[in-house]
């Protein structure tokens, strides 16, 4: 097979699909120069002739794969975590399900499910122009103010959920953050509640992480948080309710008061801290 | 403004999936249904446009009969009417889905808006807004945060972790947006009465062949994990913190 | 007199056109109750007595005036050149309850002016004053006339009287001529019941609770009327005692400054901040305590109505599960197909629709169901049930919330969609009886329900056990340790359940009483939907814990799963010795000791 992958460089999700690309066949990685303008760069792809056109599920991935899939009106799969004999497996629900379905037709085209797959040396890749098609694209960026570590790229997440009780209640799990020189998430019903704002929000509808480690606080693990939390490294949960289901997706677990385990790790730290 | 917003009815799962005994959908027997909360927010963020400058709100959607229910919901925050495109079976790709909406909307007047969620929440195929658009030959924008209307365009704002990317694009044209572009409102009761009488247009449709073909569901493995339990209340603490300085966080 | 009469009559005129202005109310009652209500409280002024020394004071002032009133009209025929038509055994009556009336005087000026107590923060004192005068007054006046005789003091009665009659309906002493109406108006029964709304009426005549004074209805105007700003009310209220600004006293007197303002204006914000109405957990400690039967969280609930319903303005953490309870059918978010979870190895009866009924259909509850610490309970009670050879049966995920939570914030539009929804499955099932954990939801299925055409029998799980006990079939073990009750307001309060939990407590320990026990219990903090709000000032279920702490007891007996759950927060937050356990908690581990 001939697979066209779009890559990023230094990225994390493009190494990882780049090594399932070539688990396919011959694969060139291309990628581009100049402003994003997806739909500008999405022609650009389609105009080559190949039997697979790849990227990772990151946003602009699966941008760009549904521009190249309704150019050449053709069916597209995102977060793909395998394929096999033109069947593939893709997340459903932010990957708390599965779906096998035939992909149809050719090219196919599919997003790597991040975090599936194992990271890739990217090696050569191609920069590809892509005409300006009079597309929306990027006008400017405006950086955000900096205001410590970002929930995205933290190797440490402390996330607080129903159980913090309060947004006076979340000192703790700052403190524990802090700490750990992480950063501080949250669930959905926490957002909702008016305690954080959402761009804390840990879930399929907010941030979805890929920490070294996360600490979830009181959160009971609905598959809507759960989504967003998978794809850290290791999950503790910190909860009173030993069937939880956070538990089942966890690899440690504390049974007890979140207000009360939380403080003591934190006295812990800072002793071990010295 | 004429924007119509497309939502999609799916269930309000727990922590847990569990599929029907053919494994061809979730068990939805005692589960509440709702849209996505992307789609909430397009749907207040379109009636708060039309709030301020007037215009029409129509919302959207391809699903069963019962998705009625959404649709008044989102009547109830202020939508002024809605369409069902009434459906007895669950496969429907995101192309079929998207072709679906562009023939519906053909005889309509034009849109000057017309809104997404960025993905659905049970299929997210992150493709139903981008089909449309291309369809109807119209400028797209996606994963929005943040949509500014100005006379004839608007300006539109999208997170890439610590910084936000401006785009502006002329309309008529299509957006996607993500939960975090506003807080939607809670439905008031004379609203929710109001949204049983405004009109909704009931109209069947069947899917095409497929060429994204579902076979099955599958729940995958690594549910039912079992966790190892550092220990109970706070004398956990001790054996944490050492499994922190394991993982090397600490 | 003329001139007075007729001021006296152009304000009562004016009150009863604000009264017969106002919306219907919708109370269940006896007529026999009523009656009893009139005898006991305002006759036997039997809840003022509570506290003795301001009960005395008031009864004097009352009494005296009953017995007096023949006085305006004999001193108007004497006046009028008449003669003297005074029996002199009704002089002597009448100067014995003078002096009783002055002896009630001047106590009320030592209880004002020396004790001061907290319950008078925030009222009109100086109104206050002037009335005790204009009292002292008139029964001055009288004795001058009977002791020192002539026409002089038989005219400055009558003058003080009329300048009395003419301040009256103007000033907060218009209690006497609403306070007995208002007992009567108020309810008999099924103190938990919320009066519904109706939805499917024209535009209308819909309402929404109150959102001006035009909202309200008569008996709430009437309360407004009979307000003495007495403060007995804000002296019981848990969220006065603990910091808050709400004030059961301070709101009722809003909404009576709003009532005379006649303008258009929303009373929340205008007569009543908006801080108090949603400070309210609903206990009815207020109800219970005020003297002239003011329904203080009809105010409340209707306030909050308006609130929610119309301008959708409400603490935010209430949100989460507003929209939970309506789409997912429980205030906890979590799927109903997990509902009946707590039970899988435990044997229990699960209905399916088509089942024939059971003789008890034991309604769990959310908490029960979703909560591990409110779990304990129902897992108890089911095999306490299987041991003693009850036919019990449960409906698992078709059970739906009963609304209680919706309700209490002021969502009466969702309740009443689940009081359908619920009401339905259970009369298709051909339910007749329930047993019911959780006293809200067992005030909900008993006093509300009716309304939506569920007439069940409904018993709590404590009263059930207790009669299981009695009757032999369940055979606890009698023990030593001191256990403490403490009375969900919902039972205690609101239904009069309070002996049943304290049989198990005794059949199983040594019972240790509370200060605030029985009818004056002090709430957990839960009720009013603030289970799932947050809570401004002290805590409320710190405060209780304490209280309970102070018995000395090792355990804390509960009949509900909120007081489960709030008093065991606040043993952990006070770090109080005390366990805090469900009396079905309590009896099922003694029968396996």
């Amino acid at each position: 097979m001939n697979v066209l992958c779009f890559v990023e460089p230094d990225d994390e999700l493009s190494a990882q699909a780049i090594g399932f690309a070539r688990s396919l066949g011959d694969t060139r990685a291309v990628t581009f120069g100049g402003t994003y303008q997806p739909a500008a760069w999405a022609r650009a792809l389609a105009a080559h002739d190949a039997d697979a056109i790849l990227a990772a599920g990151s946003d602009r991935g699966n941008e760009l794969l549904a521009h190249v899939g309704a150019i050449l009106d053709r069916a597209f799969a995102a977060n793909v975590t395998s394929i096999a004999g033109g069947v593939v497996t893709r997340q459903r629900w932010g990957g708390s399900l599965l779906e096998e379905a035939r992909l149809h037709g050719s090219p196919q085209l599919l997003t790597v499910a991040p975090h599936t797959q194992p990271a890739a040396e990217i090696g050569a890749v191609e920069t590809l122009s892509a005409e300006d098609d009079g597309s929306p694209k990027v006008l400017e960026r405006i950086e955000e103010a900096s205001g410590g570590v970002s929930l995205r790229e933290a190797k440490v997440v402390v996330g607080g959920g129903r159980g913090v009780g309060s947004a006076e209640g979340f000192t703790v799990i700052e403190e524990l953050a802090g700490l750990l020189g992480g950063a501080v998430g949250c669930s959905r019903v926490v957002t909702s509640a008016g305690w954080r704002p959402h761009t804390d929000q840990v879930g399929q509808t907010g941030t979805k992480i890929s920490a070294d480690l996360y600490v979830a606080c009181g959160i009971s693990g609905a598959t809507q948080h759960i989504a967003g939390a998978k794809g850290a490294k290791r999950i503790l949960a910190i909860n009173n309710d030993p069937e939880a289901p956070i538990l089942a997706v966890a690899d440690y677990a504390v049974i007890g008061d979140l207000h009360e385990v939380v403080p003591a790790i934190s006295a812990e730290l800072r002793k071990a801290q010295g | 403004m004429r924007i119509l917003v497309c939502v999609k009815r799916v269930p309000i799962t727990g922590g847990k999936m569990v599929l029907t005994e053919d494994g061809q959908a979730l068990e939805t027997k005692h589960l509440g249904f709702t849209i996505s909360p992307h789609e909430e927010c397009a749907v207040e963020e379109a009636v708060r446009i039309v709030e301020s400058d007037g215009g029409e709100v129509v919302v959207l959607t391809l699903g069963p009969a019962e998705a009625e229910e959404q649709l008044r919901d989102c009547m109830a925050i202020g939508a002024d009417r809605g369409i069902l495109l009434e459906t007895e079976t669950e496969d429907w790709d995101a192309q079929a889905t998207a072709g679906a909406i562009v023939d519906s909307i053909g005889d309509d007047e034009p849109f000057d808006l017309l809104l997404f969620g960025n993905e659905s929440a049970d299929a997210a195929g992150y493709q139903v807004g981008i089909r449309v658009a291309h369809a109807l030959g119209l400028p797209v924008v996606t994963g929005l945060k943040k949509i500014e209307p100005r006379a004839g365009a608007v300006r539109c704002e999208r997170d890439v972790g610590g910084a936000r990317d401006v785009y502006e694009t002329p309309l008529p044209a299509v957006l996607t947006v993500l939960e975090g572009l506003n807080l939607p409102r809670y439905p008031s009761v004379p609203g929710r009465l109001r949204a049983k009488q405004k009109p909704l247009a009931r109209t069947a449709v069947t899917p095409p062949t497929s060429q994204l073909e579902k076979l099955r569901l599958v729940v995958p493995e690594g549910q039912g994990k079992q966790a190892e339990v550092l220990g109970e209340g706070a004398q956990a603490a001790p054996r944490v913190v050492e499994v922190l300085q394991e993982l090397g966080v600490a | 007199m003329l001139v007075c009469g007729g001021i006296f009559a152009r304000r009562a005129w004016f009150l009863t056109g604000l009264v017969r202005g106002a919306r219907p109310s919708d109370r269940p009652g006896s007529e026999a109750a009523r009656v009893r209500n009139e005898v006991e409280l305002v006759l036997g002024q039997k809840k003022l007595l509570q506290r003795l020394v301001p009960g005395l004071m008031h009864a004097f002032i009352f009494w005296g005036f009953i017995v007096l009133f023949p006085t305006i009209v004999l001193a108007a025929i004497y006046v009028a050149g008449g003669g003297d038509h005074t029996p002199h055994w009704y002089s002597v009556l009448a100067d014995v309850f003078a002096v009783l009336v002055l002896v009630g005087v001047a106590t009320a000026f030592v209880i004002r002016k020396v004790v001061r107590p907290e319950r008078f923060r925030g009222s009109h004192l100086g109104e206050a004053d002037l009335i005790l005068a204009l009292i002292a007054a008139v029964v001055i006046t009288l004795l001058l006339w009977h002791l020192v005789g002539g026409v002089a003091f038989a005219w400055a009665h009558l003058v003080v009287i009329g300048a009395f009659l003419a301040y009256l309906p103007h000033s907060k002493h218009l209690h006497i001529a609403t306070a007995a109406i208002n007992v009567w108006m108020a309810r008999t029964r099924s103190g938990g019941r919320l009066e519904p709304l109706r939805f499917d009426v024209p535009d209308g005549e819909l309402r929404f609770g109150v959102a001006t004074t035009a909202d309200l209805t008569r008996k709430e105007v009437v309360d407004a009327f009979s307000c003495t700003e007495c403060g007995r009310c804000q002296d019981a209220c848990p969220a006065y005692a603990t910091g808050k600004i709400l004030s059961p006293k301070l709101l009722i007197m809003g909404v009576r400054d709003q009532v005379f303002a006649q303008n258009d204006a929303q009373i929340v914000g205008n007569g009543v901040p908006e801080e108090m109405i949603w400070d309210c957990v609903t206990c009815g400690a207020c109800v219970e305590a005020c003297p002239v039967s003011i329904e203080h969280i009809d105010h409340i609930v209707d306030l909050r109505r308006s609130r929610v319903m119309v301008d959708a303005q409400f603490p935010a953490e209430a949100e989460p599960m507003l929209r939970d309870v309506e789409r997912a059918a429980n205030p906890w978010g979590k799927p109903q197909s997990e509902r009946a979870a707590w039970a899988a190895d435990l044997g229990v009866r699960l209905l399916d629709p088509g089942d024939p009924a059971p003789e008890y259909l034991y309604w769990v509850g959310c908490a029960a169901s979703f909560d591990e610490r409110a779990r304990a309970s129902a897992e108890a009670t089911a095999k306490l049930l299987q041991k003693a050879g009850v036919d019990f049966a449960i409906l698992g995920p078709r059970e739906a919330c009963t609304g209680d939570p919706a309700r209490r914030m002021g969502n009466e539009y969702v309740f009443q969609a689940y009081a359908e929804q619920n009401v339905a499955t259970l009369n298709e099932q051909g339910v007749t009886k329930i047993v019911a954990s959780c006293p809200h939801c067992f005030n909900t299925l008993a006093n509300e329900y009716p309304d939506f055409g569920g007439a069940y029998e409904v018993v709590h799980h404590s009263e059930l056990l207790a009669r299981l006990v009695r009757e032999g079939r369940l055979s606890p073990r009698a023990g030593e340790q001191p256990i403490t009750y403490h009375d969900s307001c919902y039972l205690a309060r609101h239904n009069d359940v309070r002996l049943e939990p304290r049989e198990l407590v005794t059949s199983v320990g040594r019972p240790v009483e509370m200060k605030r026990s029985g009818k004056q219990t002090f709430c957990c903090g839960a009720g009013g939907a603030h289970m799932w709000m947050e809570e401004r000032g002290r805590p409320i279920n710190a405060e209780r814990v304490r209280e309970a702490a102070e018995t000395g007891a090792e355990t804390l007996a509960v009949a509900c799963p909120f007081c489960t759950v709030m008093l065991d927060d606040g043993v952990r937050e006070t770090g109080a010795g005390l366990r805090v356990a469900d009396v079905s908690t309590l009896l099922a581990e003694s029968l396996d000791a």
